[in-house]
């Protein structure tokens, strides 16, 4: 786009006013429409029908058990991932930037790879072992690559941030790869199917778990935007304008850290929602992060959903992973940008 | 009334200890500095009086750009004060500080497709409340500074697609919107042509004599600095070794010491201030 | 009411569990079963190598037991590998330690096109192991008897599986068969992951020599990974779940157990028709399939199979 266009002259309030409502109703409506499609016809009027005994009625379980967490899973993955994808984007000063960059979803795929080869039954609070030592390697990861961003300055380089994620990710695969090679064929096919993602809860434990972290993530979220404007500018010109430069990058590297974490918990490390989402609402809404930051999340929503829709249905019975639906969407999507760029 | 009284300043993160001083440690928030083996600064006094438009002069790495980020509050000395009307402004909140003294960086990447417009709304952020979106009055100032450095024409245009010297002047409306009274400009010719050059000297010139902008101006163009600036301090390795109106500053034997290099220096009747002319080099001591 | 206990309770002990499982999995992706051929002019092979877990046991059963002098890392049936030198395994196995037991027959997986080059550059004379279906056990029983001059043993042996499979069958001649689904992996403690068997592969015909409908009979996959909602939807009976190693503390697997609660809808769910089988013959293709033959057909059909042999 050469031109801002009609679009840049709308300011800040009016572009939200349209803009928010209408990624809002897109995820609304996905997230009710979700549970209602599946290669498994049911009725809505058995779903709800209450003189059946939940156990014998069958609608009712297939909406409220398979799909409707899975819709609200979904949901919850892929705003998380989008809005985590918007702030490290910011961050680090780069478009290309994903949640995955840092290492985070390489901690928490190494915690599941251990759960899962060693057979760790240490489930609590309706979250089993996978999810909870996935969580503990999320925040192991996230904590090497802060202290290795601090050690060189007093201060917080994003540049080192950057090198410390990518080496983490470096060795955190090979690890991976190694817990792999140790564990038996079973295991070895569920850590393979971890990797790919998977948004089947079937029950709200997972999600009610990962609810606390998910709405601190999103108060700083709700704070961030207006400084990550000006950070992405030049960490300078957001300090001469009286942004606590510091401040502002710890919360963002936090908070959008531990979303990532307890997001790949829950679902697997899904990729490319978080560069595809930010890349595709900033084409629509332009740029500013107070616009951009809400509307990636609810589309990230309702595209998470929608890509989970299609991974259940589209070689029923046989499951697709979810993290291949959206590979094979964003990998060309992806090429598609590059190409375009000016 | 902007004031600085015997700066130092250590790249590197590690403040040189001064005994029996508790010495605030420097937060440096540059990416990547490398640990110099010189100190940025070193016992740097200067005052800027207000509504003057003064230069720092000096050869690349004499540590004018540090101190200029000192002065902004950009960064934290390892000693000594900087103040504002006599108020040091480490004592001020950021956003406070904001609202005084604006910083046009030498440079200025985008990561993202902002608009010219975005860019000059963006100096508002001082004057806005947490949570507060700015109004149409901010948009009013926003587009007042873009007429002041004529490129309202370019308001709905991205940034990224603009010449050199287009954008320059789009970042000092930015610089201009936060409505501050001191201007802490970092080599804003570096990168531009001689026809740029002129535009930015003039508005610079204008701002000053129009609003009564107090501008300070980092720079290694001497006739730049010769035409804009009323006043010089000599910056060589930290240290500041001359300071005083250009006229009696800038002379030949103090750019040949700060330099190294033999010039002429003389006022030309034409251009109406001091011009030099660099004849040739000299082998530093 | 599990099954858990007899599938381990023959004094069977977990054989192999990981590598033969691994065996398994290997041997899905491979194509059509081909077992080699025999080559009966060779003189019968003394010591014999063997990297195959489910050929080691075959052997053993056969009486050829003394003729092996080296078996995978991951043997462990019958006990008396314990007492023999390993050689590593279906990814990783020891060409050196391999030749310096100057074995003159080496069993080896299909897929080990690297270590079959290397040892067919050493002449070292090869038996190459290739998975199929359950007609290919005694088929493959057969055919090594011939390799290692034991026709008659091997005859036997196959004869004993036959024969064993023929009494199942006619003890549930004409009983209906219960909707089955064959759960082969999950996710302990939560339902998410669930790999079922499709209608094919050696699993699948265990379940139908049993009498049992494999409720993903349709489908013509060795495996797949299912969501709950098609677990729904498809309704199965009666729910069978394997796994490959010993049998955890009663408290464990009842709560292991207890994840299916979370789809009460489920027929086997409400009927408490869920059987957790524990054991390593459960993925092993040699003889034992008799035993896993027998216990699946026990879980479905609980009235018409004794309990001891």
């Amino acid at each position: 786009m050469i031109d801002g266009g009609a679009l840049a002259g709308a300011t800040v309030r009016r572009r939200l006013l349209v803009w928010v409502p209408i990624f809002g109703a897109v995820a609304f409506l996905a997230i009710i429409g979700a549970p209602l499609i599946g290669t498994t016809p049911i009725r809505l009027d058995r779903v709800f029908d209450r003189s059946l005994p939940f156990a014998d009625n069958v609608d009712a379980q297939i909406f409220f058990i398979a799909r409707l967490p899975r819709a609200l899973a979904g949901a919850l993955v892929g705003a998380t991932l989008a809005a985590a994808g918007v702030v490290f984007q910011a961050l680090l000063r780069n478009p290309l930037a994903t949640p995955f960059t840092l290492g985070v979803s390489a901690g928490s795929a190494l915690g599941a790879m251990l759960a899962i080869t060693f057979r760790l039954h240490l489930s609590f609070w309706g979250v089993s072992a996978v999810t909870a030592a996935s969580f503990i390697g999320s925040i192991g990861a996230v904590a090497i690559v802060y202290a290795l961003a601090r050690a060189r300055h007093r201060g917080f380089s994003t540049n080192v941030l950057l090198l410390a994620g990518v080496t983490l990710n470096s060795f955190f695969s090979a690890l991976i790869l190694f817990v792999q090679y140790l564990a038996d064929s079973s295991e070895a096919m569920r850590t393979m199917r971890w990797l790919m993602g998977d948004l089947d809860v079937a029950g709200f434990g997972p999600i009610v778990a990962s609810l606390p972290l998910c709405a601190a993530a999103l108060v700083a979220f709700a704070w961030l935007p207006r400084a990550l404007n000006l950070l992405s500018l030049d960490a300078d010109a957001a300090a001469s304008r009286g942004v606590n430069v510091l401040r502002v990058q710890r919360v963002a590297f936090f908070s959008a850290s531990m979303a990532t974490g307890a997001a790949v918990s829950l679902g697997g490390p899904i990729g490319f929602i978080g560069i595809i989402v930010p890349h595709l609402v900033r084409l629509i809404v332009g740029a500013d992060h107070r616009v951009v930051l809400p509307a990636s999340a609810l589309f990230g929503a309702a595209f998470l959903v929608a890509c989970d829709v299609l991974a259940r249905t589209a070689m029923a019975p046989v499951e697709v992973p979810v993290g291949i639906i959206t590979a094979l969407i964003g990998g060309p999507f992806f090429l598609w940008l590059l190409v375009r760029q000016r | 009334m902007l004031r600085a009284d015997n700066l130092t300043f250590v790249h590197g993160g590690a403040p040189k200890p001064t005994p029996g001083v508790v010495s605030p440690n420097t937060t440096d928030n540059r990416s990547g500095s490398a640990c110099q083996a010189l100190p940025g600064v070193q016992g740097v006094s200067l005052s800027v009086e207000r509504g003057s438009v003064v230069g720092l002069l000096g050869p690349n790495g004499s540590g004018k750009t540090t101190l200029l980020r000192l002065l902004a509050g950009m960064l934290e000395p390892a000693s000594g004060t900087v103040s504002l009307d006599g108020r040091p402004i480490a004592k001020m909140d950021a956003r406070a500080r904001a609202r005084r003294i604006a910083v046009v960086p030498q440079e200025t990447h985008l990561a993202f497709d902002y608009t010219v417009l975005e860019i000059a709304l963006m100096g508002r952020y001082p004057h806005l409340g947490v949570f507060e979106l700015e109004g149409p009055r901010d948009v009013q100032i926003a587009r007042d500074a873009l007429a002041a450095t004529g490129t309202s024409a370019l308001e709905r245009r991205l940034f990224a697609t603009l010449s050199g010297g287009e954008k320059q002047r789009v970042v000092i409306a930015s610089a201009l919107a936060q409505q501050a009274d001191i201007l802490l400009l970092d080599e804003p010719t570096a990168s531009l042509d001689v026809g740029y050059q002129f535009e930015i000297a003039n508005l610079l010139g204008r701002l000053n004599k129009a609003r009564g902008l107090t501008i300070v101006v980092a720079t290694h163009d001497l006739n730049f600095a010769a035409g804009l600036c009323q006043s010089l301090v000599l910056v060589s390795e930290g240290r500041v070794v001359n300071a005083g109106p250009t006229n009696d500053t800038l002379t030949s034997l103090n750019i040949q010491a700060l330099y190294g290099v033999v010039a002429d220096v003389y006022p030309h009747h034409a251009a109406g201030h001091l011009t030099v002319v660099p004849l040739r080099k000299v082998n530093r001591d | 009411m599990t099954r858990a206990d007899r599938g381990s309770g023959f004094g069977i002990r977990d054989s192999g569990g990981p590598l033969a499982a691994t065996a398994l999995l290997v041997a899905l992706c491979l194509p059509a079963p081909a077992i080699a051929m025999a080559q009966p002019s060779q003189p019968p092979p003394r010591r014999i190598v063997s990297l195959v877990p489910s050929v080691t046991e075959t052997l053993f059963a056969m009486g050829a037991g003394s003729r092996v002098a080296a078996v995978s890392s991951y043997d462990n049936f019958p006990p008396d590998v314990e007492a023999l030198p390993r050689v590593g395994a279906l990814f990783d196995p020891d060409v050196e330690r391999i030749l310096s037991l100057r074995p003159d027959l080496v069993i080896v997986y299909g897929s080990q096109t690297d270590l079959i080059a290397r040892l067919g550059r050493a002449s070292v004379p090869l038996y190459v192991y290739r998975h199929g279906s359950l007609a290919d056990v005694t088929t493959g029983i057969r055919d090594l008897g011939a390799r290692i001059g034991m026709a008659d043993a091997a005859r036997t042996l196959a004869a004993t599986v036959d024969t064993a499979f023929a009494d199942i069958r006619a003890r549930l001649k004409g009983a209906s068969r219960p909707r089955t689904m064959l759960v082969i992996g999950r996710e302990p403690g939560s339902l998410r992951a669930i790999n079922v068997s499709g209608g094919f592969g050696f699993l699948h015909d265990l379940l139908d020599l049993a009498g049992g409908a494999n409720v993903f009979g349709d489908v013509k996959r060795e495996s797949m990974l299912v969501s709950t909602e098609t677990v729904l939807a498809r309704k199965p009976d009666v729910i069978i779940e394997l796994h490959y190693s010993e049998p955890p503390l009663p408290e464990a697997l009842t709560r292991d157990r207890a994840t299916w609660q979370q789809l009460p809808g489920v027929p086997a769910v409400k009927a408490g028709r869920v059987y957790l089988l524990y054991g390593g013959e459960l993925v092993v293709p040699g003889p034992r399939v008799v035993l896993t033959a027998q216990t699946f057909a026990r879980a479905l059909h609980p009235d018409l199979m004794p309990w001891g042999r």
